[in-house]
């Protein structure tokens, strides 16, 4: 992913995917999650390659809650500025599943064409 | 990008504000206030490294500041795209004149001129009867502590102030204290603190924000009760020709036109004109205020024109 050419297709990619993660993960969480927790569960989940930088997340985050598909709340915390609490609205819930039923048609559409075999 | 990489919290965020430069002053908040978070967070989950050396992998973690201000300046387009903005403030004219109503740093602004009365007076006593205490001291062998503990306080009543006055006027203040540099031994740290700069510009604010409290103070309740006054002055006309309202028949308005019925819809316009105007002036002071409160509150040798 060095060439820019790459790297301009993973942001085009990501653009709505980063929304998606975001909001299942927030969707499969027990608790309310803030920024940096969400960051660091996408960078495990990543084995370390980052799909996304973790910088990016919080601009969606914000425009999530905008939307109405995230509440949020402000804690404050002793190692830093306060932090923002995340946790998904209902309308954030139907979002989702109308999101992963067209994400789950994208990926068998684009497979029909590209995925020929498991990985070599 | 020929810059070097920052390498330490401070310089992080002066890099991602740089390149957020022109952009909405909120999305540039919200940008440095995430990225504070995060390397925070990140800073302290890792207590085995420095500083310098968390900051050394954000690029690959968090995003070089250009990436994550591209980020920003794209999500905030698609936001605002979607959403149509939630309330413009006219740019011309009448407008713009009035449209100081719509701005809450207006009022916040008035309410930090009547409060700093207050504050003025608080801070400028602690300022003086610590000054003359440590001075009168220095001679005795509590005079050291006594000093130390009144910088602490002074310290403590800087970040207080900072964080009123972003509050009140959304001018970027510190949100800690400053560290001071551990490593070197008592005497050369209360040196330090003596030849340091800040110490003495935080003093002088501490001192000079009784007069300007007393200012900003007289400045509000004057405008405020004058143009209200003006406004209302209708209302006390009806009131007091039904009597119930009475003005001394020894009142006399000078000049004579002033009392007649016909200036009444001139005094409400001069009261709107007045108030308005007084919005503008609070706001105005809001902002050099908060400018004035960053250089002598904040002494920092990175850039403070952002």
């Amino acid at each position: 992913m060095d060439d820019s050419s790459g790297k301009k297709f993973q942001k085009d990619l990501n653009g709505g995917l980063v929304g998606l993660v975001l909001l299942a993960i927030l969707e499969q969480s027990a608790e309310d999650l803030y920024g940096y927790e969400i960051a660091k569960r996408l960078a495990t989940a990543n084995d370390g390659i980052s799909i996304f930088k973790e910088g990016t997340i919080y601009p969606v985050l914000r425009a999530l809650s905008a939307a109405n598909l995230l509440t949020s709340r402000i804690v404050p915390s002793y190692s830093g500025p306060a932090r923002r609490y995340y946790r998904i609205t209902d309308q954030g819930r139907s979002v989702l599943a109308e999101w992963t039923a067209i994400w789950a048609g994208t990926r068998r559409f684009v497979d029909r064409f590209i995925a020929t075999g498991h990985s070599s | 990008m020929n810059r070097s990489a920052p390498r330490s919290i401070d310089q992080y965020l002066n890099a991602l504000r740089e390149e957020l430069a022109g952009e909405d002053s909120a999305l540039i908040q919200d940008a440095l206030y995430d990225a504070e978070e995060y390397l925070r967070a990140e800073v302290a989950a890792h207590p085995d490294k420095s500083e310098s050396d968390v900051l050394e992998l954000i690029a690959s973690t968090y995003g070089a500041p250009d990436e994550v201000a591209s980020a920003y300046r794209d999500t905030e387009a698609k936001v605002k795209a979607a959403m149509a903005p939630p309330r413009k403030i006219p740019k011309t004219g009448v407008g713009s004149f009035f449209g100081v109503f719509l701005d809450s740093r207006a009022y916040t602004s008035l309410f930090f001129m009547l409060l700093s009365l207050a504050t003025g007076i608080i801070y400028f006593t602690f300022a003086v009867t610590g000054l003359a205490l440590s001075a009168g001291l220095a001679v005795l062998v509590i005079g050291v502590p006594f000093f130390l503990l009144f910088m602490a306080l002074t310290r403590v009543l800087a970040l207080a102030e900072g964080r009123l006055i972003e509050a009140m006027t959304g001018e970027r203040m510190p949100r800690r204290p400053v560290h001071q540099s551990s490593a070197a031994g008592f005497w050369s740290r209360v040196g330090e603190m003596l030849r340091d700069r800040r110490t003495w510009t935080t003093l002088a604010y501490l001192i000079f924000m009784l007069p300007l409290g007393i200012v900003y103070f007289v400045l509000a309740v004057v405008g405020f009760s004058l143009s209200l006054g003006l406004i209302f002055a209708p209302l006390a006309d009806i009131a007091g020709r039904y009597g119930w309202f009475g003005i001394s028949p020894d009142v006399h308005v000078n000049p004579a036109w002033l009392g007649s019925p016909w200036a009444l819809p001139f005094m409400v316009l001069a009261g709107v004109v007045l108030l308005t105007l007084l919005m503008h002036l609070a706001r105005g002071i809001g902002r050099v205020h908060a400018l004035y409160a960053k250089n002598l509150l904040v002494a920092r040798a990175a850039p403070l024109a952002a």
